[in-house]
């Protein structure tokens, strides 16, 4: 099986942009990455694409729609939706593409345009015989940010996390994010601030908590031999890139449902999907945790950052506030995390974010993440956390 | 005024207040809300049968919701904060979130002994959607 290769990324700025379509944008990251894949659209083999439910029956068929943008060739195109873990679906989508010998090139895209304040829920069939769970969560009242904060109540209550951790987390990425001309909010908050924020689901506040943003982003994958033909350099290697779902059992209660198995009765681990991926992530590199130079992981809120600490095996249980009270996780430190400034800076855009991983990874191993850089980086891995239980990791070595 | 659940099936108010789910005959598995099948991957039979779930359990987690979730949420003008809990049924082996009843998250502490009860969620045009909440109960749970 011949390694995998990033040749090219291209990056939107987040942020809200009333006067530009979706499409525009995505049109945008498409050319982007194929010039800095030193590519034509016309050499693009494959393509898939997120498929975006808030831009209606075209925004389902988004890789389709930028296509016949920019002009169509007639190349496969799989439109993929799996929440926020989209992203990596896309990348494992193409990377079996390319290990299979089907192409030798696949651009993953994915452009989003997300509505502002809670995700609201999407429009359902009147005719069902009974109502989807989603829609009876939200007469229920219960938001996404209500799930993470259930789970950090939790947390406060075993480990004795405090509301400054939560706030510290978002200190460290913003200031991060500060250094980042891509990311949305470039002001560094101090805790004085993020303390001062409206709280939203107790404890978690405003600042806490990911916006929901427009963003788009984009990666060509080549195979190693078309690596070479286009004479990329540094070569930035797709280590793995894994796909897990949650195991019955497991105790999260996942958006949108409305029960799982007690904590006493679990027989999985809490975000059983993201340990999973995480480790078939490892096991598919050869690598672990303790390889790992920096990492991009879904800080959705503040409680996943801690949390995804231990899911992706870089600490014990309960031990990811002492690695942020040290300073470990920030830039500088042992192990950073969210050197891009995370999604606190960027916002949510879902079929985006997990592409927006790859891009910041692949441009710091190249070595041009400019302030923000991470010295020496050579390995580092992505996860993002998808509603539903679907997860997906990412690592890329060079 | 009509009455309407919130969904069919998932709970009871007589004899007791209860959530109703389903529970495997071959397995014992408990989900909620009752499905028509069996979640357990290994379990081979599928055969569920519609149960009660105990009526009080324990408070494994709770948070206070500040701004009004979108609809299909029908939020009070002005909007008030709802509290959403989590509660343990130790005998199903299942937790379950539900709102609180009553508006206050205070004196709630991890642990304590919670009840189901049947409540109105909003009245609209149509009538009043009723269901589950929970509030603290008097004594011990079950389990
Ligand atoms: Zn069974």
């Amino acid at each position: 099986m011949g390694d995998v290769i990033v040749a090219g990324v291209g990056l939107h700025p987040w942020g809200k942009f009333p006067e530009k379509s979706w499409v525009e944008m995505g049109a945008e990251v498409a050319l982007g990455a194929v010039d800095d894949a030193g590519m034509e659209w016309t050499d693009v083999e494959a393509m898939v694409s997120g498929a975006m439910q808030w831009g209606g029956s075209t925004g389902m068929r988004s890789g389709n729609t930028i296509a016949a943008a920019l002009g169509e060739t007639g190349v496969p195109i799989a439109n993929i939706n799996n929440a926020c873990a989209s992203g990596g679906s896309l990348m494992r989508a193409a990377y079996a593409m390319i290990t299979s010998g089907m192409h030798d090139s696949v651009l993953v895209i994915g452009t989003d345009k997300s509505p502002k304040g809670y995700f609201p829920s999407v429009p359902v069939l009147a005719d069902e015989p009974r109502p989807p769970v989603d829609m009876v969560r939200w007469q229920v009242g219960v938001p996404n940010p209500a799930y993470w904060a259930l789970e950090m109540r939790k947390r406060m209550e075993a480990y004795g996390s405090t509301e400054e951790h939560l706030a510290q987390v978002k200190v460290k990425n913003s200031r991060h994010g500060s250094l980042n001309p891509y990311a949305r909010y470039r002001k560094a908050f101090t805790m004085e601030q993020v303390l001062a924020s409206p709280m939203v689901c107790d404890p978690l506040r405003l600042l806490e908590i990911c916006a929901t943003s427009d963003g788009a982003a984009a990666v060509v994958l080549v195979s190693d031999k078309k690596a070479r033909r286009l004479g990329v350099s540094p070569l930035v290697k797709v280590a793995a890139c894994s796909l897990a779902s949650g195991e019955f059992g497991d105790p999260t209660i996942r958006i949108p449902l409305l029960a799982a198995a007690s904590d006493g009765a679990a027989t999985a681990p809490l975000l059983s999907e993201s340990r999973l991926a995480a480790q078939m992530a490892y096991e598919q590199a050869g690598l672990g945790p303790e390889d790992m130079d920096f990492v991009e992981l879904p800080d959705n809120s503040s409680w996943h950052e801690l949390q995804y600490l231990e899911t992706m095996g870089f600490c014990g249980e309960g031990e990811a506030e002492k690695l942020l009270d040290a300073g470990e996780t920030a830039l500088g430190g042992r192990l950073p995390v969210c050197p891009s400034g995370g999604f606190s800076s960027f916002g949510e855009a879902t079929m985006a974010q997990g592409i927006l991983q790859i891009v910041e990874v692949t441009w710091q191993l190249r070595g041009t993440a400019g302030a923000r850089q991470v010295e020496g980086a050579r390995k580092a891995i992505t996860e993002v956390y998808g509603a539903q239980a679907n997860n997906s990791a990412c690592i890329l070595t060079t | 005024m009509k009455q309407t659940p919130v969904l069919e099936g998932a709970f009871v108010s007589d004899p007791e207040p209860a959530l109703v789910g389903s529970r495997c005959r071959t397995c014992e598995t408990v989900a909620f809300p009752a499905s028509f099948t069996c979640p357990n991957p290994r379990c081979a039979q599928k055969d569920v049968v519609a149960t009660p779930i105990s009526r009080t359990g324990r408070l494994a987690s709770w948070t206070t919701v500040h701004f009004p979730p979108p609809p299909p949420f029908v939020a009070p003008d002005p909007f008030e904060p709802i509290t959403v809990v989590e509660v343990e049924f130790a005998s199903e082996g299942i937790q379950v979130v539900g709102p609180l009843a009553g508006a206050s998250a205070e004196g709630l502490r991890m642990g304590m002994a919670m009840e189901t009860v049947v409540e109105p969620y909003y009245s609209d045009d149509s009538g009043e959607v009723i269901g589950w909440k929970f509030r603290p109960a008097e004594g011990d749970a079950d389990g």
